[in-house]
């Protein structure tokens, strides 16, 4: 399968291409297209995973393109099995797309097969010009599928949102690509392709570390644009205009997760600089936190998914950042807990795709005893729901047990508890959302206005049922059930087999002490406990109506306040991104109307005054010419000579 | 080999004579004759042993009391420039196919233009290169005074005014060294060479100079004051051709003239400082300006400023990646700014204005015209993936060793860029109909044609730049053997 690689990404590209000169004249708008192409690259992508597992084998091939860049792929245990999840994710949520977007126009699936090319080219790059290239376009694809209903203004203000907002961190990236590449040839003027990441992962060591830190906080900055991390997060809610299956596939299972992996993929080099990692982990862990609690008040069902999934993003940032302590398997635990969560949202993502489906609101106010109508969504919704609150013995206990474990290794180990009380509290908070969504939505009489619910068809409910199936097993059959943490460890030794990557080197640049810290067991009962007990408070109110929510939910109480108004961002975005950018640009209007055309305007009355003047000697006496003629070739005389 | 250039230069000039004689068949005459020089040039691709040094080079006697002589020749840095205007004028040429102008004054006046500006980037010698250069003005003086918008005569004044002052500044300069070196020839090269025998104080001056001509036409802020109305008062395709090939003449002599000169110039560092900051105020300004417009055709002007900054990073870098990035930026620039100009004049006529603030969901009648502006917005914006990326990735990462800081605000203007280009779709493509433009057809085939050629070239070079790419890295490594 080794020497089919390459084509993980390029299938989707073609059906790309097919779907979108074609799809019009096929049956089902060429929706087959896509899945088929798809369905090859999750086959190749197993094939390979199959092949190099257990060994921790690295597939390299690379090829010039042009001037300093070339083109290759990097196939070692971490990309291996994302390009699995990407794949096998977007083949799911292709086959559900061909109902819930049938009829809809075939540039829906063009585009979500050059999404998915995108993604699985973020992932299988293997030098950082290619992966900012496939990040681009899966910013793209994003923008265009968000503002897909562009005659809707709240879709196309949306889109340009998302592009603007991660543009921010794609231009952070991008100076830290550039910043790379000025050290690699600096201190490593040796090597041919300075972006390569194998040839920066040998050089690593010769980097200053200081410099490291500046790099992978710039990093940090193009993954906090995309995986939505505060305070770059504003745009993932508003995202969720476009079709649900979009939110699914890119806002949820695929796209956001590309900042994280950006971490992961570049690991060594956050090891090696110092801070970095710090701040990777308050930042996931604030960002963890201060979603959560937005999460609580939103009202339509997929920004409660949408603020959780931001929420879930920091807790991977988080686990990525307690390498500080306990090293590489940090990126184990970071992906097993993308990974789950990809399975997981996917679900949740769909499940109330099918329930926009069947009641056309979003608002959960007006949804209610939908389970007795739609079962198979309701169950698997549950489902879903569990693995995200962590409950076990979904996927999601067992992924977000590793997060919290991790971040309290970290804190026994560095003295600093902090973002792991902060972890933990979100435990709360995120069982109390999700499941005040569900009740809200589930249980209780219906409040729909009008119309009668159903279920989906099958097209639908098996792709539910499929991640329903993947959300409940996963971790736990990966990493716990069958010989110990067999994941974790698999992935950990990513960077085994990579050139300059040994972990204690690195951490010995880095300034970090990685130890085994001895965690007390009692203290993992925690995060189930708080899960059990957020389960329970939204039992309490959405459900047993004891406190009736009615009370707490008002515009009088101020958290509820400051909550619903997220913070008040969008006083704050307006200022910075409105006042402050077109302060500027007006004020360069001025100085062009002023100074630039005022000085034109100067030059030219001048111009003709002098003219007017001049008119005056030309008198028409031949006299007066020639003494004038006399003069000047006198003082040029004079002035050649002293010239000379 | 011997008339390959010649040929190139006269068969443009035979075409004009012979469109403004058959009246009828002008617009075919044109056509062919525009096509030649693509043709002369892409055999020339073919032949080209190595592109850093001159080939072609014909010699002819001519004014030899002076030192004046024909002198042609190519390199990396020329030949694609020819490449690129033997693409974009037979392009504009199909894009005018159905438009009211007078087709046997419009199409000889295109081809002169077309010979002109070969002219300009194959002469070698620096009085031949100059008659070249005013021989531009000429025809273009028409276009716009006769086919232009209502405000035509004031635009080409302005714009006669400053690149005249840059020019005959320009020719001082030049003069200034042949009589002080007294080397007794215009040759390009010879003069390149005399100049570092002058005297310091003056190579300063010639220096700063010769520079000033050639930055008042590419242009850089501030003396971009000709600009704009220029770019809005021309027709379609003059401003399709100012913005793509004119522009270029300005890099190209910073590049081919003023490059070579400037280790040798005693105030070095801080004519490198000026040129940078005249590329990082360039990129800022014209990109914070643009946001500032409402009228498309102005916006896409001022990006127009904003994006030939990037080249006088490049000069001011010493890199040869910068500079290789800054070269292929004249050459992508030169594609996309005439698909943007050409989508404009779509727009402008089928829907009758071309504000933002009217223009409002004409995907919804017009979905041909919005794919493309799309492309060419996001082609503009540096989506990788497309050529402008590449040229701009180059440039900005080679400069970053020794300008740092130059290149992190050029970063904002990057996010500029991104922000009235998203904007402007946001406002103009998207959202629903504004039933007040009334019934708007789509692009006709003919126009979509050149336009739908230019986009394919700009994702082709973005993805596979290295044909056009290694030749100008052929010519850009001299720079690191200059310091």
């Amino acid at each position: 399968m080794q020497e089919y690689a390459v084509l993980i990404p390029l299938l989707p590209i073609f059906g790309f291409i097919l779907t979108l000169f074609l799809g019009r004249k096929l049956p089902g708008q060429g929706s087959f297209i896509p899945v088929l192409a798809i369905a090859g690259s999750t086959i190749i992508s197993v094939g390979v995973l199959l092949e190099i597992y257990p060994s921790g084998e690295v597939i390299h091939q690379s090829w010039h393109w042009f001037s300093l860049i070339n083109i290759g792929i990097l196939v070692d245990p971490l990309a291996a099995v994302m390009l699995c999840m990407v794949s096998f994710v977007s083949l799911i949520i292709h086959i559900y797309s061909m109902e819930y977007m049938k009829g809809q126009g075939e540039r829906y699936y063009a585009e979500t097969s050059l999404f998915t090319a995108g993604m699985l080219g973020v992932v299988i790059a293997d030098n950082l010009f290619l992966f900012f290239l496939s990040w681009e376009l899966v910013g793209l694809c994003s923008y265009l599928l968000i503002g897909y209903w562009y005659r809707k203004p709240s879709a196309a203000s949306a889109a340009k949102k998302a592009f603007l907002v991660t543009r921010v961190g794609d231009v952070l990236l991008l100076a830290g690509i550039f910043i790379t590449y000025a050290n690699m040839i600096k201190f490593a003027p040796d090597s041919q392709y300075p972006l390569s990441l194998l040839e920066i992962f040998r050089h690593i060591t010769d980097i200053p570390p200081l410099q490291l830190t500046l790099i992978t906080l710039l990093f940090l900055g193009g993954a906090a644009g995309k995986s939505g991390q505060f305070p770059l997060h504003i745009w993932l809610p508003d995202a969720m205009e476009g079709p649900t299956t979009v939110s699914a596939l890119i806002h949820a299972a695929t796209m956001v997760t590309a900042g994280v992996y950006l971490v992961a993929r570049t690991f060594p080099m956050f090891l090696a600089a110092p801070y970095s990692l710090v701040v990777v982990a308050y930042l996931g862990a604030f960002t963890a936190l201060i979603a959560a609690t937005m999460g609580l008040v939103m009202n339509d069902i997929k920004r409660v998914l949408a603020y959780s999934t931001i929420s879930q993003l920091g807790y991977m940032m988080l686990a990525l950042g307690s390498g500080a302590i306990i090293g590489m398997a940090a990126v184990g635990i970071a992906m097993l807990h993308l990974i789950s969560h990809a399975f997981f949202k996917a679900l949740l993502f769909l499940c109330s795709g099918s329930v926009i489906h069947a009641t056309h609101t979003n608002d959960i106010r007006l949804m209610g005893g939908l389970l007795s109508k739609m079962k198979i969504t309701g169950y698997t919704m549950l489902i879903g729901s569990l693995a995200l609150a962590g409950i076990p013995i979904t996927s999601g206990y067992y992924s977000k047990d590793a997060i919290i474990e991790a971040a309290l290794e970290y804190g026994l180990g560095s003295g600093d508890l902090l973002p792991y009380l902060m972890g933990l509290f979100t435990v709360l908070l995120t069982a109390t959302y999700i499941f005040r969504a569900w009740f809200m939505a589930f249980v209780g009489k219906s409040r729909l206005p009008k119309g009668k619910p159903h279920e989906s068809p099958w097209l639908m409910t098996v792709p539910l049922i499929i991640l329903a199936f993947c959300s409940l097993v996963f971790a736990g059959a990966v990493n716990s059930w069958f010989g110990g943490k067999i994941f974790v460890e698999y992935v950990g030794r990513t960077f085994e087999r990579i050139a300059g990557t040994d972990p204690e080197v690195l951490s010995a640049m880095g300034g970090y002490h990685l130890m085994e810290v001895h965690v007390e067991h009692s203290f993992l009962i925690l995060p189930l406990a708080f899960a059990v007990v957020g389960v329970l408070i939204a039992a309490m109110v959405y459900w047993a109506k004891k406190p009736d929510p009615e009370s707490i939910v008002s515009p009088t109480n101020p958290i509820y306040r400051l909550l619903i108004t997220k913070y008040y961002e969008l006083p704050i975005i307006d200022f910075i991104s409105m006042r402050i950018t077109m302060g500027v640009a007006i004020l360069t209007k001025v100085v062009e109307r002023i100074f630039i055309d005022g000085s034109i305007w100067l030059i030219t009355q001048t111009g003709f005054l002098l003219g007017e003047i001049l008119r005056m000697a030309q008198s028409g006496i031949v006299r007066h010419y020639a003494t004038a003629v006399a003069l000047g070739t006198g003082l040029l005389i004079i002035g050649l000579w002293g010239w000379l | 080999m011997m008339f390959t250039i010649s040929a190139m230069i006269l068969i443009p000039f035979i075409g004009a004579l012979l469109a403004s004689i058959f009246r009828g068949g002008a617009k075919a005459i044109a056509l062919v004759f525009s096509l030649v020089p693509l043709v002369i040039s892409l055999v020339m691709y073919q032949q080209i042993h190595d592109p850093s040094t001159l080939s072609y080079v014909e010699h002819y006697g001519w004014i030899s009391a002076l030192g004046i002589s024909l002198k042609f020749g190519i390199d990396g840095l020329s030949l694609p420039l020819l490449i690129l205007t033997g693409i974009v004028f037979p392009l504009t040429i199909i894009y005018s196919w159905r438009l009211p102008y007078t087709p046997q004054v419009f199409y000889p006046l295109m081809l002169v233009l077309e010979s002109a500006l070969i002219g300009v980037f194959t002469a070698l010698d620096f009085i031949i290169f100059y008659i070249f250069w005013e021989l531009t003005l000429i025809p273009l003086y028409f276009v716009i005074g006769m086919f232009g918008g209502p405000k035509r005569e004031h635009a080409a004044i302005k714009f006669f005014i400053y690149t005249h002052v840059g020019s005959l500044v320009m020719l001082l300069g030049v003069f200034a060294l042949y009589f002080e070196s007294g080397i007794g020839s215009f040759d390009l090269l010879s003069l390149i060479g005399a100049f570092a025998t002058l005297p310091t104080d003056l190579r300063n001056i010639i220096f700063a100079a010769i520079l000033f001509g050639f930055i008042v036409k590419l242009p850089s802020v501030p003396l971009h004051g000709w600009l704009p109305d220029a770019y809005c008062e021309a027709p379609t395709p003059g401003t399709v051709v100012i913005a793509s090939l004119l522009s270029k003449m300005g890099a190209y002599g910073i590049l081919r003239i003023s490059l070579p000169m400037l280790p040798a110039v005693p105030s070095l560092t801080l004519f490198v400082k000026i040129i940078a900051i005249l590329g990082v105020v360039s990129i800022l300004y014209g990109a914070f300006l643009a946001l500032a417009q409402t009228d498309l055709k102005r916006m896409i002007a001022f990006s127009s400023v904003s994006h030939m900054g990037y080249v006088l990073i490049g000069v001011a870098s010493f890199s040869a990646l910068s500079l290789s990035g800054a070269m292929f930026q004249m050459f992508s620039h030169g594609l996309i700014i005439a698909l943007l100009f050409m989508l404009v004049g779509v727009i402008q006529s089928n829907t009758g204005t071309r504000m933002i603030p009217e223009l409002s969901g004409i995907t919804n009648k017009m979905p041909i015209v919005a794919f493309l502006v799309m492309g060419g917005f996001l082609a503009s914006l540096g989506l990788p993936g497309m050529s402008g990326f590449v040229a701009e990735f180059l440039t900005l990462m080679g400069a970053y060793p020794s300008l740092p800081v130059y290149v992190l605000l050029a970063l904002v203007g990057v996010l500029i860029t991104a922000s009235y280009y998203i904007w402007a779709m946001q406002r103009a493509l998207f959202g629903p109909y504004n039933e007040n433009l009334g019934e708007v057809k789509d692009v006709g085939a003919i126009q979509m044609l050149p336009m739908a050629i230019l986009l394919g070239l700009i994702i082709l070079f973005g993805l596979h730049p290295a044909p056009i790419l290694k030749l100008f890295e052929a010519v850009a490594v001299f720079v690191e053997v200059l310091i």
